[in-house]
């Protein structure tokens, strides 16, 4: 490791992945060599990814091209603050999310193990090359491979409710891409000569502000992935899939994916004082505040715990578009920091929604009264997550809230602050009821409810739990470690 | 390092201990905890500490000065006070909890009392809301839940609130600073002070933002709301003396605040609901010497503040008894319990004596400071409202708790007296309301401004008696004649109408119209893909290969596969 | 209320405060000492900062009104706004079952 080179740990990222999938897939019915195998890709990649931060954190911004597909479009890699933390964060929620699915799947009798555990490994290496894609062409080759790596998890189970709820994913996933995102990077590389990722911007000096509006919107409608309205359905679909599924959807790779091209796009193929002196944005604030909003007022008419959460993350993804269409530094930085501080707050949730599906079979919310009781940690885990989500200190998601409140104000829009005010009085009325629940209400059927007794107690198993209670701790950990996210990031801002 | 901590983190840091010990130990560490925290607070001089760089923010965690010194301290006492109310409970989960929650509540409390800037300021700010929350669920009924869930949208509405205000001063000024906002009358308010001023006056429970209180505080467990009774509201006062000293809209605000409730709380059956009334009306009187803003007015608030979280506590400890033992506060339930519990009827006594603001009682002379200020002042229109509204807390706290429980008609109940811890936490509250009622000179000594004021005078005590004499007067002849109101089992009618009633009919009419505008958009869009879908399957038989998820996706994972390795060929 | 003609209830449950001859002593004991306050308006020197303060016995007759005005007002306000106990549960009931 100590001499290796930037070309060299870039292809590791790539292969490193590839090679786990080989392995994986020849592991046949061995569990603990898949197992294995799964386990050390996530780590090895992740001490890649952990090998390459400090000097991106210092300044490196390392680059390789691969070769030409067109005059001036060749598959190139320049890795840079935010595709860093996109990286950092996928990579190192893979190695929880890798013990998670072990244990989840150990324990739901789910079947087809191998074909399950060979897609991780791709669609966390498509989302590392989206990471580091350094132009829209590398970006976009990356996009599809996640989606279509991701679509047989999703269809996991084979059943017609999994097979229907795929197809969504799919046929919104690529449609959107390919009928809006292509057309929109073909007409960026006809109108620009290139797609590179460029510090300020490409497009200030080629197009109208007319063009360029039409683009933004191809663009942001295009990553169906960031799940602005009226592209979000395919979210919800998908949460037919095994509870680990959910959470690399969620948290880990998919959507994530999505609002950090929207970020990159906007910071380095528009820039963010085009954007702003253009005046590109201000149809944008509204979709997203509309999308920010009204995923909430959904989310609370969900009975069922993972259409509920899959409705959050609808809303929370709109923070993120949210702050790019600010186009001011605070509202960049608060998106970028809302993707780091709702992937752990969200897999936190999700992992919650597992562990109560693999010890109790529940999966509805209004199953959850008195739950808690047999379940403390999950419960305690998921109100940390949930008071995350919801903005509240001492937990890594109060940042985000903060900083982005700071954009609306430096954009001359502080109406829009009330946007996230009621967002977060939302996110309660929809979050909390469910630690009420479980700790509080009795339990169907039951008058007076047993006391309280550790022989009572039945967690999910170990596996399903400690990541679990790991990601909450994590949320409190961010809180106070948020100057590194911001300190990654500030350097593009300048 | 550790003398620098802000005496809140004690309690919160405590409060992570507790589960995980047992039996008597868990009792006397809990009561051990406040009193580490004063001894703290004591041993520290005046100045800010803890200084911790955020976001690129200092935060000083723990500023000390007379201000603070004197709510700090009586949140201890309340803290202290508290968890000596509450020590009759199990070491079941729902019970620990409970303590946990108390404790991390008491410890946000105190920490925003002691926040330097802004930025702490929310963070405790907002810790309290949900810290407290737990206090009110943890009575495990469906009506606390829903309540709990109001509850906390409304805290922590003001918490964002706060946030937002904050973010846009910092816009205005560079500056987080929690001092003094330079606001003293309509003119002066910028965007941010005025949501920040906002967001302290729903804590505060300004009239309209009110309801917040009557609607949960009744709902917590016995001992919640003697918890609860002491922090949020106090802690807005508070912060409402720190930032707004003398801003002119505070005398209308707080002497409205004095008056409203009294009427609500002759009319209210639940107990417990009139003592939340009632408490609304005392905060009127410390917002009141807010807003006049001279040094006795200022010095009258602290010194109420000081002695109302005492009486207010002692009041809801007595009411909290009789529900521990009879299980409802209800008035028309209640009647005849000083058969059976003596004790609870002296110290609630006491505490409505306080209250009411009789001579050598703790109200008394904390009250008359306020009233003082404002007669040097000549406002003569805010002095007769709360002269008036003095006249109502003797109706509704002074007389209506204590007749209607322990006396008027006899309910036939002969619960046990209260356990001994309850009865010690009312004894320790009711010897100080009559200590600090006796010997003021001790609490005026702590007082953030100096001043020179004798409460004893002749024309003090017996304009006091007359006003409240003449009042207990009036109570017997509406009595024998029959006038005054029976109590009747209802609820009755408050702001709380417009979010229990209105807004969630119309929120649940917005979620169906969405669902359903949504839901027919994505039809629109997924006919048009079928469209395109059967078009090519015709082109591709019948084996379209849509049709097949399931191979598709395992050939499209082996597509992928090899694409990558073609890609690994390359390199 | 003070109704103490309740002869269902056993004479010996009768506690000191629901005895008629008492009633009448602690009601005795309350003119005497408003009579008393309200007369020691007379002995001591007075500092009003408000006119009214200077009228006999000001505050006395201030407490007695406003005591009587907050009960029959309360007494009005219930016909405005005092609904059934369980007005709210019924309608937080039928969301429920939503």
């Amino acid at each position: 490791m100590i001499s290796m080179s930037f070309d060299l740990a870039i292809a590791l990222s790539l292969i490193i992945p590839v090679v786990g999938t080989i392995l994986i897939g020849m592991s046949g019915d061995r569990p603990n060599q898949r197992e294995t195998v799964t386990l050390l890709t996530a780590i090895s990649l992740f001490a890649v990814t952990l090998w390459l931060l400090p000097q991106v954190a210092a300044g490196a911004r390392p680059e390789v091209s691969f070769f030409e597909v067109l005059p001036g479009m060749p598959l190139k890699f320049v890795i840079e603050p935010l595709g860093m933390l996109f990286a950092t964060i996928a990579s190192g929620l893979w190695i929880v999310n890798s013990i998670y699915a072990i244990g989840y799947m150990r324990n739901t009798g789910e079947v087809n193990h191998t074909r399950f555990f060979m897609c991780f490994p791709i669609s966390i290496g498509a989302a590392l090359g989206m990471a580091y894609a350094g132009n829209l062409f590398t970006l976009f080759i990356f996009y599809e491979v996640l989606t279509l790596s991701t679509y047989p998890l999703v269809a996991h189970r084979e059943t017609e409710e999994a097979k229907k709820g795929a197809r969504i994913y799919l046929g919104v996933l690529l449609t959107t891409s390919i009928g809006l995102l292509l057309p929109a990077i073909i007409a960026t590389y006809m109108l620009t000569g290139t797609t590179d990722f460029t510090a300020g911007g490409i497009l200030a000096d080629h197009v109208s502000p007319t063009t360029a509006t039409i683009l933004l919107a191809l663009f942001m409608f295009g990553i169906g992935k960031a799940a602005l309205m009226p592209f979000h359905k395919w979210l919800p679909s998908a949460m037919v899939a095994p509870t680990p599924v959910s959470s690399v959807l969620h948290a880990v790779a998919v959507v994530k994916a999505g609002v950090f091209s929207v970020l990159k796009i906007g910071i380095y193929i528009f820039g963010i004082d085009y954007l702003a002196d253009a005046d590109l944005t201000f149809w944008l604030q509204a979709v997203s505040a509309f999308t920010l909003v009204t995923a909430s007022i959904i989310a609370l008419t969900k009975d069922n715990l993972k259409a509920r959460l899959a409705y959050s993350t609808i809303s929370q993804l709109a923070y993120v578009v949210f702050g790019l269409s600010l186009a001011t530094a605070a509202g960049f930085m608060g998106g970028s920091l809302q993707i780091a501080m709702h992937a752990v707050g969200k897999i936190t949730l999700f992992y919650f929604a597992g562990a109560i599906y693999v010890a109790h079979h529940k999966t509805e919310v209004s199953q959850l009264n008195g739950l808690g009781r047999k379940m403390p940690l999950s419960f305690i885990a998921y109100t940390i997550g949930a008071l995350s989500i919801i903005g509240l200190p001492p937990f890594g998601g109060a940042w985000p809230k903060f900083v982005l409140m700071e954009g609306a104000v430096d954009a001359g829009q502080p109406l829009l602050i009330a946007v996230l005010i009621i967002s977060s009085l939302l996110n309660i009325a929809y979050l909390l009821p469910i630690t009420v629940r479980g700790f509080f209400l009795k339990p169907d059927g039951e008058d007076t409810p047993a006391p309280f007794s550790w022989d009572g107690v039945k967690e999910a198993p170990f596996m399903v739990l400690a990541p679990l209670c790991f990601t909450a701790f994590l949320c409190f950990v961010m809180f106070f470690a948020v100057d590194a996210v911001e300190g990654l990031i500030a350097p593009i801002l300048n | 390092m550790l003398s620098e901590l802000n005496p809140g983190l004690i309690l919160i840091l405590g409060a992570v201990l507790v589960p995980l010990l047992r039996g008597p130990v868990r009792k006397i560490y809990m009561l051990l905890l406040p009193v580490f925290g004063v001894m703290h607070l004591l041993n520290t001089p005046h100045g800010t500490y803890g200084d911790y760089e955020m976001m690129g923010m200092v935060l000083e965690t723990y500023r000390l000065d007379q201000l603070s010194f004197v709510f700090g301290l009586i949140f201890h006492i309340a803290a202290f006070l508290g968890i000596l109310y509450a020590l009759h409970l199990k070491d079941t989960a729902s019970d620990t909890m409970q303590h946990v929650a108390a404790l991390i509540y008491a410890g946000a409390g105190v920490g925003a009392v002691f926040a330097g800037d802004l930025m702490t300021l929310f963070i405790f700010w907002e810790l309290t809301a949900i810290a407290s929350v737990f206090l009110i669920w943890a009575r495990g009924t469906d009506i606390a839940y829903k309540t709990g869930i109001r509850y906390l949208i409304v805290q922590v509405g003001s918490g964002v609130l706060l946030l937002a205000g904050l973010v846009m001063h910092k816009a205005e000024t560079g500056s987080i600073a929690f001092d003094h906002f330079g606001v003293t009358t309509m003119a002066d308010f910028t965007a941010g002070t005025f949501l920040i001023f906002f967001a302290f006056g729903i804590k505060c429970a300004f009239p309209f933002l009110h309801n917040w209180l009557q609607d949960a505080y009744p709902q917590a467990t016995p001992t919640g709301t003697v918890i609860l009774s002491a922090f949020t509201t106090k802690l807005a006062v508070y912060s409402l003396a720190r930032g707004y000293a003398g801003l002119d809209i505070l005398i209308p605000i707080g002497a409205t605040m004095t008056a409203f409730p009294v009427f609500f709380a002759v009319i209210e059956n639940d107990l417990r609901r009139v003592l939340a009334y009632s408490l609304n009306n005392q905060l009127g009187f410390m917002v009141v010497g807010v807003g006049v803003g001279s040094a006795l007015a200022l010095n009258g608030t602290a010194a109420h503040a000081f002695s109302h979280i005492l009486y207010k506590a002692l009041l809801f400890m007595g009411m909290g008894a009789v529900l521990h033992r009879v299980g409802t506060t209800k008035a028309t339930e209640l009647g005849g319990l000083y058969k059976s519990m003596p004790w609870t009827t002296v110290f609630t006594i006491i505490g409505a004596m306080s209250i009411s603001a009789f001579p050598f009682f703790s109200g008394f002379i904390s009250k008359s400071l306020i009233l003082a200020a404002l007669a040097q002042e000549h406002m003569w229109l805010a002095w007769t409202v709360l002269l008036f509204a003095s006249a109502g807390v003797l109706e509704h706290s002074g007389i209506k708790i204590p007749y209607f429980s322990f006396f008027a008609h006899d309910s036939g109940k002969r619960p046990k007296e209260a356990p001994w811890n309850m009865l010690a936490a009312m004894g320790i509250a009711a010897a100080l309301c009559i200590g600090i009622g006796v010997w003021p000179e001790y609490l005026y000594a702590i007082l953030p401004h100096a001043m020179d004021y004798e409460p004893y005078t002749p024309g003090h005590i017996i304009t006091q008696m007359q006003l409240l004499m003449f009042a207990v007067l009036a109570f017997v002849v509406l009595v024998r004649t029959g006038l005054y109101p029976p109590e009747i089992p209802s609820v009755n009618l408050d702001t709380d109408w417009l979010y229990r009633r209105l807004a969630p009919s119309m929120l649940k009419e917005m979620g169906k119209a969405v669902t359903h505008l949504s839901g027919g958009i994505w039809g629109l869009i997924r006919e048009w893909v079928d469209n395109i879908r059967a078009l090519a399957a015709r082109h591709h038989g019948p084996s379209g290969t849509m049709g097949r998820s399931i191979a598709v996706g395992n050939m499209v994972l082996w597509v992928m596969i090899g694409l990558a390795v073609i890609l690994l060929l390359y390199l | 209320m003070s109704d103490n003609h309740n002869h269902t209830q056993d004479d010996q449950e009768l506690g000191w405060f629901e005895r008629v001859e008492n009633h009448r002593l602690l009601i005795l004991l309350t003119v005497l000492i408003c009579v008393g306050f309200g007369a020691a308006d007379f002995f001591y020197h007075k500092h009003p900062h408000f006119s009214a303060e200077e009228i006999p016995a000001f505050y006395g007759l201030f407490g007695f009104a406003a005591f009587f005005f907050v009960v029959l007002a309360g007494a009005q306000l219930r016909k405005l706004i005092m609904r059934p106990e369980d007005y709210y549960d019924d309608q937080e009931e039928a969301q429920d079952a939503e």
